[in-house]
């Protein structure tokens, strides 16, 4: 942004940014120049002006204090009235979003610029989603698990209605780290927002199941397939999906597990979570046999692959028919 | 040895789930394990976090090696058998005072804009450790400098000349409410210009703007104002129309709630906003509750003990409050005690969120002790040592607490977990707005 100077606002009587209170509690020592900034910038808010100056001044206090909101909806205003006297809102509305792209990659975990940047583009008059895509992906790139990235990727997803890249987009990131459940979480967000076919949820279960092939022991991965069978599925687990789980739980199902089995005669098992999920499904579907089975599950469980959880499992032992 | 004892608490807690790793290190590598064991240098630490990186890999990610290095400074303050699990009071007590006594130098103007949290944060931290320790003084500083922020008496905004926003409002209104009436504040509180603001942040969906006309909507939103609303006593149904549909549509399929209501990942702060906000609204069973209690449940590991706030990530002090306190306000509202493990939770705060060096309490090893963490690691602490219940389940104020059973007491005040604040105070406090 050129030519922020505090000599053009010499004019204006600086607003107190500090109480004055004699023994305030955890008061800021604010530096020379953070004072100067923004007790003009007050003052200008508070006499409504909306400027270029004003606009330049919001900039450097945003680069001081990038959470100061105040500052933000101020700028907004700004920005609103200047593009309209400008004549050409769609340049101006672009101008500032190249503003903001730079802003952004200095301030990943700021909650401000995200709820900016969608009262922007309520207000441009040709937004787009191959303007928005870039820096989300750079920004995602960067912190791979950022939750105001991600949140604010799937309003604009929503915005836009354009969900063709999203499933592609997710797995990338899954290829990258198969541990990242804010990737697994996208799936799904787009899953439910496309009325998937039978055929395409069948899909996915199988892209899960490869996913869960390569590191078994994966909560967002085991969560997820739980989730494809609930939320599109009423919960009907097939023969084979059963089959698959059993295959990471070492057949443990076939001995004889009670609370008082030594910890060290049960054997290894590659996924607690495919045990979780097993015992799941067992006191899903009513038999003797399958009741049994999820007794054994929650308390191998609660012996040796999720102790901390012992509770819960016994609980949940409790509840079986 | 402590890499000895380390190192067989892991393979105690992984083996059972890693078998041909565990063996596949213990093939290649058995003559360096045992130089190191000989090995009484200060290389010994980066050796042991090499070692476990190799137990964690399942496949090599930016999540497992981050973890490990977490699991490595954890598992070796949860083992150290000669430190004492216990509540270091007297010395967190000395970092709370300090707030007092300091003016936050230049690099902390990151928090120009959130000056009601520090208050709220230091004085409930302090009345936590015991509430004599708030003094008149005290509460008259925290009095004068809210309401130097807004003379009107609400609602607040994050210092002076700001605009009002949800998250200072609400931590205004927490700190005053901590401050029991001393120099008659509570009655300098306006509830009528709070309500129309409130209902000026309102949004069509359900939900609520931080602040006009730029700001987040999401369930923190939604917590931040029905909070304020039900401690001010000016909750109708106005406010809060169409807000039921909005928190059940932030309950994603693994089961906790994310931000907004589209599917938004699960997070233990924005499940703890939704579920709160809830049990204010009497709503709980309007609510997949055991999805919430599994999700809740899946979120403490095995090996640090502590929660994370979402599936796959760190663990961190904080979440002791946010997954602790709504597994906290489950149990309130009679939905079992069986969600978390109290006692290894525990071993988790005293163990790993406090210093010899330092007070005040942290995230995780390694991390810098600050206002926030200490804090929601003490509320963390209350939660866990208490249990709760609820007399009248429309009546949010009306949750009570008795020292949990084979919990030992570190003496801390006992919380209500839906507000963050004692459970007395809060009380107070509405009861002087009824
Ligand atoms: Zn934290």
């Amino acid at each position: 942004m050129s030519g922020f100077d505090m000599n053009n606002y010499v004019d204006v009587e600086p607003l107190e940014i500090e109480t004055g209170l004699p023994d305030e509690v955890c008061p800021i020592m604010y530096t020379d120049e953070y004072k100067q900034v923004m007790s003009v910038a007050r003052r200008l808010m508070q006499e409504g002006e909306y400027s270029e100056r004003a606009l330049q001044l919001t900039s450097k206090a945003i680069a001081l204090a990038p959470a100061f909101y105040t500052v933000w909806n101020y700028r907004y205003s700004i920005v609103e009235h200047l593009a309209k006297e400008s004549g050409d809102v769609e340049g101006y509305m672009n101008k500032e979003m190249d503003w903001l792209d730079e802003v952004t990659l200095g301030n990943p975990k700021n909650y401000q610029i995200w709820s900016y940047r969608q009262a922007l583009l309520k207000i441009h008059p040709a937004p787009s989603v191959k303007r928005e895509l870039p820096i989300l992906q750079i920004m995602i790139d960067d912190d791979t698990k950022n939750y105001h990235v991600w949140s604010y990727r799937k309003w604009c997803i929503l915005f836009f209605q354009d969900f063709t890249n999203e499933l592609t987009y997710a797995d990338s990131l899954i290829q990258r780290d198969v541990y990242n459940n804010s990737a697994w979480t996208h799936r799904m967000f787009v899953m439910k927002h496309t009325n998937p076919s039978k055929h395409e949820v069948r899909e996915e279960i199988e892209y899960t199941k490869k996913k869960i092939e390569i590191v078994p022991q994966n909560v967002s991965s085991w969560e997820y397939l739980r989730g494809l069978y609930e939320v599109f599925l009423d919960c009907e687990y097939d023969e084979e999906t059963i089959k698959f789980a059993e295959k990471f739980t070492d057949d443990i199902l076939k001995l004889d597990i009670t609370v008082d089995k030594e910890v060290s005669a049960l054997p290894n098992i590659e996924s607690s979570y495919a045990l979780e999920f097993l015992a799941d499904v067992f006191a899903k579907i009513p038999s003797p046999e399958n009741t049994n089975n999820a007794k054994k599950a929650y308390t191998a469980l609660s012996l040796k692959y999720d102790p901390i959880r012992s509770a819960l499992w016994n609980h949940k032992m409790g509840q079986l028919a | 040895m402590v890499g000895e004892i380390r190192r067989a608490k892991f393979i105690g807690n992984l083996l059972g789930r890693r078998r041909e790793i565990v063996e596949q290190v213990v093939s290649e590598e058995p003559y360096k394990e045992d130089q190191e064991d000989d090995n009484d240098n200060d290389n010994d630490n980066d050796n042991d976090v090499e070692e476990i990186e190799i137990l964690m890999k399942e496949q090599d990610t930016e999540t497992t090696e981050a973890r490990a290095h977490v699991i490595n400074d954890c598992v070796s303050l949860l083992t150290a058998v000669n430190e004492k699990a216990e509540l270091k009071s007297d010395f967190h007590r000395q970092y709370l005072d300090y707030a007092f006594q300091i003016k936050l130098p230049p690099q902390m103007t990151a928090l120009d804009a959130s000056q009601p949290w520090i208050l709220y944060w230091v004085l409930n931290s302090l009345a936590m450790l015991s509430e004599d320790l708030v003094s008149d003084e005290m509460r008259r500083r925290i009095e004068e400098k809210a309401f130097a922020i807004s003379p009107e008496g609400g609602p607040f905004g994050g210092g002076i000349g700001q605009l009002p926003h949800l998250a200072a409002t609400y931590a205004s209104i927490e700190a005053l409410s901590s401050c029991a009436n001393s120099n008659g504040s509570w009655d300098k509180i306006d509830k009528k210009s709070i309500y129309n603001w409130l209902l000026s942040v309102k949004q069509e969906n359900g939900g609520f703007k931080t602040c006009y006309s730029v700001g987040e909507v999401d369930t923190r939103g939604v917590y931040c104002a029905l909070s304020v609303a039900s401690m001010l006593n000016i909750l109708t149904d106005e406010l809060v129309e169409n807000t039921l549909q909005y928190l059940i549509n932030c309950q994603n399929y693994e089961g906790g709630f994310g931000g907004c209501p589209f599917e938004d990942e699960a997070h233990g702060g924005y499940t703890f906003c939704a579920v709160a906000s809830l049990a204010i609204m009497g709503a709980l069973d309007k609510i997949n509750i055991p999805k919430l209690i599994d999700w809740c449940a899946t979120k403490q590991y095995n090996e640090e003990k502590g929660f994370c706030g979402r599936s796959n990530k760190l663990v961190d002090g904080c979440y002791s409050f946010w997954v602790g306190g709504t597994v906290a306000i489950l149990e309130a509202y009679g939905y079992g005690e069986y969600i978390m493990n109290h006692n290894e939770m525990r071993e988790y705060i005293l163990r790993c969120c406090q210093d010899t060096k330092r007070p005040g309490l942290r995230d995780k090893p390694g991390k810098n002790p600050d206002f926030y963490h200490t804090n929601y690691v003490l509320a963390g602490l209350s939660v866990v040592e208490y249990t709760f219940k609820i007399d009248n389940p429309k009546d949010p104020f009306s949750i009570s607490a008795e020292p949990r059973k084979g919990v030992p007491s570190s003496n801390i005040t006992a919380i209500n977990p839906v507000y963050c604040l004692p459970i007395d105070l809060v009380k107070n406090f509405a009861n002087h707005f009824k």
